[in-house]
């Protein structure tokens, strides 16, 4: 690392990255500083310009550092985004999870699942519209889609229908795998309502609903 | 059924403009729409920018610009040019396809799967489009397309006629489930590699699933 050159565009906040080995922790908690202020600045810029729109540059300039400050802590762009996906998908899983506990039945904790991701992302839908458009590419999707907290996400849809059977409210013969994979389609699939379309929260539980029910309604029939 | 379906028919003439020039205009309209699908099958939505388009189809920038206002506009041309015969064609079989309306609906949604899986990468473009930053109001993505929507209608409301589709249902919902499951469906195409095969085989049992829930109560 040229020494020199970062000095020019280090803030006065992170000069302590540059202290002395002798002061590890310090050093430490100086570096991670430098993560959360280019992730900040990257979730905002990704938020604003979508993912092919914000360069490492622009997030470099936004969090007042030099694009090698960005380097030495992040290996690319996608490594960035993924870092953002992660720390997201792991609040929305607790959340989901939770949901999934207050459901009086299975169509109501399936619908506290959706909600609890809508109104995760209520606050947060350009971000969500750059992830989907990282989804679809052949390059970027594979890497996003595999996340082991996506599956994770997906995981626990099957467990609530995996849950429902146990309980006899489901058939034996509900094809937990492809409902649960329909379900989570379709969770996803409503996002673009949201996004576009401005749906209120209301509006997409209502639809949500009916979609619930009509992927429940072969389960049930037994 | 529409009678008016077919290839996309060339713009209008504009009024003052030369014959010649309108013909030159149309000409260099077909090679960008030609090179820009080879691009988009080849590198993806995002992997493709209109400087190489205009490259490839070896026209200047500006002349992609004075016929085009985006890329996302570039590309719902390409799929309209692909997708009009297509749809054309479906439109007159389906009043002939028998079975019940879940085996009417897979047989028309193996048709697109077959279609769309010799140019995959055009097809996933067409879907990433929906979410573009700069998208125009010109451009169609998926989602936007109405005349899928339509012929599916047009399934379900004979299903309702012959006595196999609920009549209490909300259609909309049901093509919007349909139409979500059978563009997620080409995810696999992304996670896995599937062919149209595979993917028409899982969209067959999805379709099964949702035809659970527009089926009569007994």
């Amino acid at each position: 690392m040229n020494n020199k050159r970062r000095m020019k565009h280090i803030s006065p906040n992170s000069v302590a990255a540059d202290a002395p080995a002798r002061a590890p922790t310090r050093r430490a908690l100086a570096k991670q500083q430098t993560r959360l202020k280019v992730l900040a600045a990257a979730r905002r810029l990704f938020s604003e310009q979508g993912y092919e729109g914000a360069t490492i540059r622009d997030i470099a300039s936004a969090a007042g550092m030099s694009t090698g400050a960005v380097f030495a802590n992040f290996t690319d762009k996608s490594d960035l985004f993924r870092e953002i996906m992660v720390d997201d998908i792991e609040a929305l899983i607790a959340s989901m999870r939770e949901a999934a506990e207050r459901g009086r039945n299975v169509e109501d904790g399936l619908l506290k699942m959706f909600m609890a991701g809508y109104t995760f992302y209520k606050t947060r839908l350009q971000l969500a519209r750059a992830a989907f458009s990282v989804s679809w590419d052949k390059d970027g999707g594979p890497t996003l889609r595999g996340l082991p907290n996506n599956l994770i996400m997906q995981d626990l849809f099957t467990e609530t229908l995996a849950n429902a059977v146990t309980r006899g409210e489901l058939s034996q013969e509900a094809e937990v795998k492809l409902r649960s994979q329909m379900l989570f389609d379709t969770y996803l699939s409503n996002f673009p309502q949201a996004i576009f379309e401005g749906w209120s929260l209301d509006a997409l539980q209502a639809r949500s609903r009916d979609q619930i029910r009509i992927l429940l309604a072969g389960a049930r029939r037994g | 059924m529409k009678a008016d379906v077919g290839p996309t028919p060339p713009p209008s003439p504009e009024k003052g403009v030369p014959p010649a020039r309108q013909s030159q205009k149309e000409a260099t309209r077909q090679r960008v729409i030609t090179a820009a699908r080879e691009l988009f099958d080849t590198h993806g939505y995002e992997g493709t920018t209109i400087r190489e388009i205009a490259r490839h189809a070896g026209v200047a920038v500006g002349s992609v610009f004075t016929t085009f206002a985006s890329k996302g506009e570039i590309l719902s041309e390409v799929m309209a040019a692909r997708l009009d015969p297509l749809y054309a064609e479906i439109d007159r079989v389906m009043p002939h396809v028998r079975g019940s309306t879940a085996d009417r609906l897979r047989t028309m949604f193996a048709v697109h799967f077959e279609f769309e899986a010799r140019h995959v990468r055009l097809f996933l473009s067409h879907i990433a489009a929906a979410y573009d930053w700069t998208l125009a109001p010109g451009a169609r993505p998926y989602g936007r397309n109405q005349r899928l929507q339509q012929i599916i209608r047009e399934t379900l409301l004979r299903g309702q006629a012959e006595g196999d589709v609920r009549h209490d249902i909300d259609l909309q919902e049901v093509i919007d489930l349909l139409c979500s499951a059978y563009a997620w469906t080409y995810r696999l195409v992304i996670t896995n590699d599937t062919d149209a095969k595979g993917m028409i085989a899982v969209m067959d049992r999805q379709i099964g699933l949702i035809a659970d829930g527009f089926a009569p109560r007994d």
